[in-house]
């Protein structure tokens, strides 16, 4: 009893550390501590930011909330403070997190995730002065903004695109879990590859039946997921899998020529490296940053709606970036399409 | 007697006492050498909690409690219930969607779900149970791919009866009616405790009666210590293995249930995870006692709570109370061997002296009986 | 006393925590002889000559190594002085040979090879010893792996061998063998420290015998001065009952029946072969054999602990053969294990908890459901007080106890409840002598009330002395039947061993 006590003590303690130390290792994750919000000497909105587990470095949907404050702190003078989810923690922490902010003067505050949205809501009434945003939030209160995107309008266009560019009428899907966060992914891409061809199949993989860690933060099966795809004849594949989706360009940088990969939320050909450009397609965008930073110049002007802000195509919240000239032969098709959604002739699916 | 009896209270505090200490050395010298504020770390994690603070902390330990009390039953059996993460899951799950058809009135729907949540968390465990004593599976093992099929079946069927609301996936909500109000503790606090933290205190009441005054519990307990000897004794190994598995397993059930009735009211995608595991350090840091989990449960509780406010009062990563907690379950444990040498010294000791004492009288009467 | 000292000591003392180990121990042992030390277990023997070998370092006194004051700091340092230790429990590698294990730590002495070889073909033919250096350990037996273990010492290079308790797992003919190699190593001038509780073996080997007592040495004797009642009392420091069987009280039922019980083994052979017995009311049956020829698996089989292959087992009206061992204690079965650590005991657990061990359904320790606290504790008050155990209170853990206080806590409780029958398995093995009286009392008292009782043990005198009738055990099968009246230990250790049976 006793040795096995101390080797289940042993066990706990790795994990505990390890739970401590896993984003440490992730690629550029940087603590939240550092640079961004380190001059406190701008005289305008202060921004308080509450990120997800994993918060800044996942060169995708928290970065670009990032990116927009940043923008704000250089254009509109603000000042911020980040702090960001630990692991499986419970409710009342991310309340607790938005009180602290709250009670420390921050305002406007942003949560960056729908996982913020109930505590949001909860938090709000108690400071009804202070003015809070939700990323992809659904709550209600006369001081809540809940900043939404219409992705699958930018998932049907990167759809198009693929559609335009496969050779083998087979194009894949990446996507991190089943349900409401990543069916318009999916849904908008598959539309739209079938705007161009009909004919054409969709293959898709998912990677989890949870939203966790399987899913987000999983390069290596991104990696199976992608040669998987690749190796069934797929030659356009899109992802929408969090920083698992650095599996699907490693692997398609080893593909040869006409073998295409594309990447989702920000512009993923930025931060990739030269191998994988020359394979990365197109992005779907959704505009995290813009959004930030037009709420908390909004806020500035004193004039934040509460309710639904959506971004969409016609607002230019998404849509599909051209980095690296990839798509040059094929963009005013894609353009064609993108008026049509702008028109409402067209509509992009946001349910599988 | 009495004054050793005071000096092993003495000993037993303080153990977890200085592996407390040494846990929050280490963290400073860890801070240091990553060139953060030591003194901010300590200002923030001692500072005195608000009244909403203090209920979360409990809301928290109470479900922690659960979770470390589920561990410990199986501790003390010598078996590693590494499956009390699956086991909560799948059962707060069916009882999210039991309660949620409201086909029993208010209260007696909550009575309802909480015995279905049992049973299922029993039925779940008692498969690694049943495993281990007819094909002599390791429990650890099994227990471990139990969660792995726990969490994927749950987030499965809740595809397919979940509701989407939002981004987030949840079951259907239960009937108002069925909802547990908090107790408002504190009056200055904005939250309330959990009505169903309640069910911690009793699963406590419970643990420490089965395990110190009832037959099943000595024989728990035997087992635990000494396979050879229970089975020497009679004690049908195999069926202990099996029931107090299942034991284990219907106290995991409850697990999720404070939060379900008392503030999600539903289960969804994001539900809270990982009890299951915080409950094994819990159990670990309590030394399997129904008093010094809650002890570890409050500790646990108070640590993640003050390191909320980690990152912004102290600009240092909350990350670091993780490696805290690490390492005082591991030095808790090194202290209890250290002490738990020095208490058997001490007690052959005083059998010595005591023989010696009476050695001569004793002499004679032992030859010739 | 003009002779040469090999090892003298003076005024040795040694205190463990809250204990006093050893204290003014004087001993002087004259090169080539053999110097018995004998004592009850807990004299301080053990830590005496673990003193001598430089495992443990004295508080006070001195030591002299022929003639010479040392200071050994461990057993490296012991054996450059020549003296050199066998204990009780081999430390052999089964899968090795012979050579190997003998060289193995030795390896700078004359080698792994050809040189180590001849040496040990040469201290094995010098003494008698009949090893050859290939011969894997695994297929020796007993006596030849005690060889080994003399032979490790001697091919170090010691002068002073000590020997602990080396005939306790012998019988009686590879005694003999083992006192004719040391006659034959005191011929060639080796001196051999030799430590037992046997007193009759001590008697016929000895030249010197010393006495310890309570941590200290009592008495030096000659062996034609004294006989071994006396040794005894010595040992014990008063008068001593002997174990003698009395009047028989068997009576005509049959308590236990066992019929033509097998049990399958992992291979081929069975552990158990067509064993059939009866034990009445008032007997006890004594069972002789070697060490691992069945008796556990019959004592487990019988005790519901291992299901019979085929056979029946009865006891007294009721077929018990599919009884769970829970049915058949609560039926009356009482049971001292041979392991009394690793199955009669809670180590961790206080004294009265340990009284509800194998009791778990009976009063006074359960009501119900419940533990009967009360009950436990005044019913381990009344053992504690009946069986003499040493022991500051009934809350002590088990583990604070001394072996002889284990054990006699031990029978007390599987004595409780009226038994009809009692399972002995080695009820005094490590037992000190006054202990061993102390049960035997209990167990000829019960046997008067009626008890039946299956007696395993190792100790001849204890087997003969105690039962009604003997039964040896070869390889799992019944090999003859003895009458305690008439047998001599000689004529068991031939039917233990197979002597004079057909292969």
């Amino acid at each position: 009893m006793r040795h096995t006590t101390k080797l289940v003590a042993l066990a706990a303690t790795v994990a505990l550390v390890v739970a401590g130390c896993a984003k440490k290792e992730e690629p550029g994750g940087a603590a939240a501590s550092d640079e961004l919000c380190a001059d406190k000497s701008g005289a305008g909105p202060k921004i308080g930011l509450a990120y997800d587990i994993g918060g800044r470095g996942d060169k995708s949907f928290n970065d670009l909330a990032a990116a927009g404050v940043k923008k704000a702190l250089d254009d509109l003078d603000a000042t911020c403070e980040e702090a960001e989810a630990a692991q499986e923690e419970p409710d009342s922490a991310k309340e607790e997190r938005l009180r602290t902010l709250a009670e420390a003067g921050f305002n406007p505050i942003i949560g960056v995730g729908f996982v913020y949205t109930e505590e949001v809501v909860k938090v709000a009434k108690e400071y009804p002065d202070v003015k809070f945003a939700v990323v992809d939030g659904f709550g209600e209160g006369p001081n809540v903004t809940n900043l939404v995107f219409s992705v699958e309008q930018g998932s049907f266009l990167v759809g198009v695109a693929a559609g335009l560019k496969t050779k083998t009428k087979k194009v894949g899907f990446i996507g991190g879990v089943r349900g409401p966060i990543i069916d318009p992914f999916a849904a908008g891409y598959k539309a739209g590859v079938a705007a161009v061809d009909p004919a054409i199949t969709v293959d898709m993989k998912w990677l989890s039946d949870k939203g966790d860690a399987k899913a987000f933060a999983n390069p290596a099966g991104g990696k199976t997921a992608a040669t998987a795809l690749y190796d069934a004849g797929s030659d356009v594949v899109f992802h929408a899998s969090g920083l698992s989706g650095g599996g699907l360009f490693d692997v398609a940088a080893t593909k040869p020529d006409g073998t295409w990969a594309i990447g989702v939320d920000a512009d993923q050909y930025q931060t990739a490296t030269p191998e994988q450009q020359k394979r990365i397609l197109t992005s779907s965008l959704k505009k995290v940053d813009v959004a930030v930073f037009d709420y908390v110049k909004a806020f500035k002007d004193g004039t934040t709606k509460a309710g639904f802000d959506l971004y969409d195509i016609k607002r230019d919240g998404v849509g599909y970036s051209t980095s690296g000239g990839h798509l040059d032969d094929v963009s005013s098709k894609i353009d064609e399409y993108k008026a049509k959604l702008v028109s409402g002739e067209l509509t992009a699916p946001s349910k599988l | 007697m009495g004054k050793l009896d005071l000096r092993r209270i003495g000993l037993a505090l303080a153990a977890p006492v200085l592996a407390i200490v040494v846990a929050l050395v280490i963290t400073c010298l860890i801070l240091l050498a990553a060139g953060s504020s030591v003194s901010g770390f300590l200002s923030t994690i001692f500072s005195a909690p608000a009244e909403r603070n203090v209920i979360n902390i409990l809301n928290n330990a109470s479900i922690l409690y659960l979770s470390g009390l589920a561990a410990a039953i199986g501790f003390r059996m010598n078996l590693f219930n590494i499956g009390v993460e699956g086991q909560y899951q799948v059962a707060v799950f069916t009882a999210a969607v039991f309660a949620a058809q409201g086909w029993l009135p208010g209260p007696v729907n909550v009575v309802v779900s909480i015995v279905l949540a049992m049973v299922v968390g029993a039925v779940w465990a008692s498969i690694a149970g049943v495993l281990k004593v007819t094909r002599g599976v390791s429990e650890v093992i099994s227990t471990i791919m139990l969660n792995a099929i726990a969490g994927s079946l749950t987030a499965y069927l809740l595809r397919k009866v979940g509701v989407s609301t939002g981004s987030n996936l949840a079951t259907e909500e239960i009937p108002q009616d069925s909802w547990v109000p908090g107790i408002p503790l504190l009056p200055g606090a904005p939250n309330e405790l959990l009505g169903l933290a309640l069910l911690a205190v009793l699963a406590g009441i419970g643990y420490a009666v089965l395990l110190n005054r009832l037959k099943f519990g000595f024989n728990l307990r035997a087992t635990g210590t000494s396979a050879s000897a229970a089975v020497a004794s009679g004690i049908d190994v195999r069926r202990m293995v099996v029931v107090s598995l299942m034991i284990s397993g219907s106290i995991a059930g409850l697990i999720g249930l404070p939060l379900l009735f008392g503030s999600s009211h539903s289960y969804g995608t994001t539900f809270q995870a990982g009890i299951g595991f915080a409950g094994i350090a819990v159990a670990l840091l309590g030394r399997n006692n129904p008093v010094g989990i809650a002890f570890g449960a409050l500790l646990f509780s108070y640590l993640a709570e003050q390191s909320n406010l980690l990152e912004i009062n102290a600009r240092v990563s909350p990350d670091i109370v993780a490696i805290s907690q690490g390492v005082i379950v591991l030095a808790v444990v090194i202290a209890y061997e250290v002490v738990r040498r020095y208490r058997n010294a001490l007690e052959q000791r005083q059998v010595a002296a005591q023989l010696s004492s009476s050695a001569p009288a004793e002499a004679t009467s032992e030859a010739t009986r | 006393m003009t002779q040469t000292m090999a090892v003298r000591l003076r005024g040795i003392g040694k205190s463990f925590p809250g204990v006093v180990a050893n204290h003014d121990v004087d001993i002087d042992v004259r090169a080539g002889t053999v110097h018995a030390l004998v004592g009850e277990n807990g004299a301080g023997k053990s830590t005496l000559m673990k003193i001598l070998y430089g495992v443990q370092k004295p508080d006070d006194g001195t030591i002299e190594i022929s003639g010479e004051q040392v200071v050994l700091h461990s057993p490296a340092d012991a054996i450059k002085q020549g003296v050199g230790m066998v204990f009780q429990h081999f430390m052999l590698a089964d899968n090795l040979t012979v050579l190997e294990n003998v060289v193995l730590g030795a390896e700078k002495l004359y080698g792994i090879g050809d040189r180590a070889r001849a040496k040990i073909t040469e201290l094995s033919d010098a003494y008698g010893f009949g090893l050859s250096p290939d011969d894997r350990v695994e297929d020796l037996g007993v006596g030849q792996r005690q060889r080994i273990e003399i032979l490790k010492v001697l091919y170090r290079g010691a002068k002073i061998i000590i020997l602990d308790e080396p005939t306790a797992v012998l019988v009686p003919q590879e005694v003999d063998a083992l006192f004719g190699n040391l006659r034959e190593l005191k011929a060639e001038g080796y001196t051999l420290l030799f430590i037992s509780h046997k007193l009759d073996e001590v008697l016929a080997v000895a030249d010197d015998v010393t006495v310890m007592r309570r941590g200290t040495t009592v008495a030096s004797v000659q062996p034609k001065d004294v006989t071994a009642r006396q040794l005894a009392e010595l040992m014990v420091g008063s008068e001593l009952p002997s174990p003698s069987t009395e009047e028989s009280t068997v009576t005509e039922d049959v308590q236990l029946a066992v019929e033509n019980v097998t049990l399958a083994g992992p291979g081929d052979r069975n552990l158990l072969d067509d064993v059939s017995l009866h034990i009445h009311r008032g007997e006890v049956l004594g069972i002789a054999g070697v060490e691992g020829n069945g008796q556990t698996e019959l004592v487990e089989l019988v005790m519901g602990i291992r299901p019979t292959t085929s056979g029946r087992v009865r006891l007294g009206d009721e077929d018990i053969t599919d009884w769970s061992t829970a049915e058949r204690r609560n039926a009356g079965i009482g049971y001292i294990p041979e392991d009394r650590h690793r199955h009669g005991l809670l180590l961790d657990f206080p004294l009265w908890e340990n009284r509800i061990l194998g009791h778990q359904d009976r009063s006074p320790s359960v009501r119900g459901p419940w533990i009967n606290k009360t009950g436990a504790r005044k019913d381990s008050a009344r053992i504690v007080e009946q069986f003499d155990v040493r022991t500051p209170s009934i809350e002590t853990t088990a583990r604070a106890l001394s072996g002889g206080n284990q054990q006699k806590f031990i029978v007390g409780r599987e004595m409780s409840g009226d038994p009809v029958l009692l399972i002995a398995s080695h009820p005094t093995r490590g037992v000190d002598v006054g202990a061993q009286a102390a049960i035997w009392d209990h167990i000829r008292e019960a046997r008067r009330r009626g008890l039946a009782v299956l007696l395993i043990s190792a100790d001849l005198d204890e087997l003969i002395g105690l039962s009604d009738q003997i039964q040896v055990i070869l390889r799992g099968r019944l090999v003859g039947e003895f009458d305690p009246d008439t047998v001599t230990p000689e004529q068991l250790g031939s039917a233990m061993t197979g002597a004079g049976e057909e292969e």
